[in-house]
């Protein structure tokens, strides 16, 4: 077994007024892994990044980034790490090629060497036709873009990415996951943090679901999708009104009373939701059982479905994950 | 430890190099800082036409008005060319562009002296156009070239000493709006100077503020090389003050930028 390019032990962050943000957090990162933290807004997921980035010290624990230390040895691990935070953080009045030149050369990239990449990088992230413009003038898609490419720039062995698609366009966040494929197919190591399901689902060998500062559970999106077990099926009801609704998914639960692949019944404002082992299998006695009492249930639709990591969540931290955008705060004082 | 240096030098080179091209490539930064000094000029120069009939201006050897009151203006420009300095680094630390560049392998402090050291240019520029403005306008400059170019050195090491003024509050407070009312408190020390009236024609508590006023000495410094010649004791008393006030405030501003930053 190779050694991780990420190791982190029981970190911890506690910030000065007193907010466990981090609250004993371990897992480990192998070369070549597209590792995903997933998490709603809050979780702790920023503040780990910041820590590895070496941008934030950590109350205890440890974090090592290639094996070195990010506490005592900042230095060399910031030349190890290409970094994109939240928000693309560019500057507005240097052009595309400028933006990306100056971390290059914070990073010491050779003259030569740097014209090259930058080149490449531009190109590949179709920003060509817009290098000598300034960022300022870019689009949302566009930021992110040259932001990746300022942290490609010195070839990092460890891409750390934090929310990269946070606030782009479903179409801008399709292209970029295609980049992202990309750079990980290179062999980069990547450790990206998201609270859109999809996202993990699509790109991430592992994922780790973070809630409140802890890791609740870690592995492949299949296996923890499998470890659900379950499919959904949901029942679509012809109601009128909310007592007959209610009255209707009292009638459905009564009458799978002992069906046997059943494990969860939901009621939901457009009908009702089972949670039921091999759906697939199971349909044809679900719909005999729900049709034992005549209309005392009048299912209009059916859907079933695989579980998604919004199940996963739901399943681990008994809510489901918040999609709204982050807040930010406003500094009040002076 | 040349090592370190060579870093600092290379990092603070290229992100000064950037600070110069966020300052020029807005023409709204310098429009603004020359505006108000041009305006004083061109205004007091009218309005106080005859106050040089005075007893007190009789000894400066100014020939006119304008001739007295454009040092004091080139040392405005100087001023005004920093009074906000520390806004811009601010808005930095609060987007996260500060962070980006922490998370590259350069010294910290390089990220500050990328914002300070271009101030010596920006101020020195910006005074030089006021200056080539009063000229224009009717000053001469006695010492010619040589002369005009030791008024631009002064100006521009006056605004980088100055510049801490604005680097501490910002610091302190990471409020852009409290850093743009802070400066206003240092408005008065640039109005109480010799800039508009000789020291002769002030009331006796002003006359001891001056003798205390970096700015003055600047003043005094650049004001014979414009009308009568080389005064290298004022100039020597301009440098000392200089040196004293950048020590005493970049030191400030460096225990500032290392709070903020820690």
């Amino acid at each position: 077994m190779t050694s991780p390019v990420i190791e982190v032990q029981d970190l911890t962050k506690v910030y000065s007024g007193g907010t466990r943000a981090v609250d004993g957090i371990t897992f480990s990162i192998q070369p070549g892994e597209l590792f995903g933290f997933l998490g709603p807004n809050g979780a702790g997921k920023t503040t780990t990044i910041r820590v590895l980035a070496t941008l934030l010290r950590a109350t205890s624990g440890i974090a090592r980034v290639a094996g070195l230390d990010v506490g005592t040895h900042p230095a060399d691990v910031r030349r190890r790490l290409g970094l994109a935070m939240q928000t693309p953080t560019l500057d507005t009045f240097a052009t595309g090629r400028e933006n990306i030149e100056l971390i290059g050369r914070m990073h010491r990239v050779p003259a030569a060497e740097l014209k090259r990449r930058t080149d490449e990088l531009l190109e590949l992230m179709g920003l060509a036709q817009v290098a000598r413009k300034m960022a300022g003038t870019y689009s949302g898609g566009m930021r992110r873009r040259l932001d990746l490419a300022c942290a490609l720039v010195h070839r990092p062995e460890v891409l750390i990415l934090d929310e990269p698609t946070e606030g782009l366009d479903p179409q801008s966040r399709i292209a970029l996951w295609g980049e992202l494929e990309r750079i990980s197919k290179d062999g980069t190591t990547m450790l990206l943090t998201t609270h859109y399901m999809e996202e993990a689902d699509r790109l991430c060998n592992r994922v780790a679901i973070i809630d409140n500062g802890r890791i609740v559970v870690d592995g492949s999106p299949a296996q923890l999708k499998a470890g659900i077990g379950a499919d959904t099926v949901t029942l679509q009801l012809d109601a009128h009104g909310p007592e007959d609704l209610a009255r209707q998914q009292t009638n459905v639960r009564d009458q799978l009373h002992g069906f046997e692949p059943l494990e969860a019944v939901t009621p939901e404002s457009f009908g009702v939701s089972l949670s039921i082992r091999g759906a697939g299998r199971a349909l044809p006695d679900l719909m005999r059982s729900l049709d034992r009492n005549g209309d005392g249930v009048r299912i209009v639709g059916l859907a079933v479905s695989q579980p998604t990591l919004d199940d996963v969540f739901l399943k681990y931290t008994g809510r489901r994950i918040r999609t709204e955008a982050a807040d930010q705060p406003i500094i009040l004082g002076w | 430890m040349t090592a370190v240096i060579g870093d600092l030098i290379y990092e603070s080179w290229y992100l000064g190099l950037r600070t110069l091209r966020r300052f020029y490539r807005v023409p709204a930064n310098w429009i603004g800082i020359i505006a108000f000094p041009l305006i004083q000029l061109f205004v007091f120069s009218q309005l106080f036409k005859d106050i040089i009939q005075l007893p007190g201006f009789r000894a400066g050897g100014s020939g006119s008005y304008l001739a007295y009151l454009a040092p004091g203006q080139i040392a405005f420009t100087a001023f005004f060319a920093v009074a906000w300095s520390g806004s811009s680094i601010l808005v930095e630390y609060r987007n996260g562009y500060m962070d980006k560049l922490r998370a590259t392998p350069i010294r910290r402090v390089s990220i500050l002296f990328g914002e300070l050291a271009p101030l010596f240019l920006e101020s020195a520029v910006m005074a030089g156009g006021i200056l080539a403005l009063s000229i224009v306008l009717g000053a001469t400059i006695r010492t010619g070239v040589l002369g005009a170019a030791l008024i631009l050195v002064l100006a521009g090491l006056f605004g980088m000493a100055w510049a801490g003024t604005s680097f501490v509050p910002a610091f302190l407070t990471k409020s852009e709006q409290a850093t743009g009312t802070l400066s206003l408190l240092f408005f008065p020390i640039a109005f109480m100077s010799t800039a508009f009236v000789p020291p002769a024609l002030m009331p006796g508590w002003l006359q001891t503020v001056n003798a205390w006023n970096p700015i003055t000495f600047l003043i005094e410094a650049i004001r014979p090389l414009m009308v009568s010649g080389y005064d290298w004791a004022a100039i020597g008393k301009a440098l000392l003050a200089l040196g004293i006030l950048g020590t005493v405030l970049q030191s400030a501003t460096l225990w500032a930028f290392r709070r903020l930053t820690a």
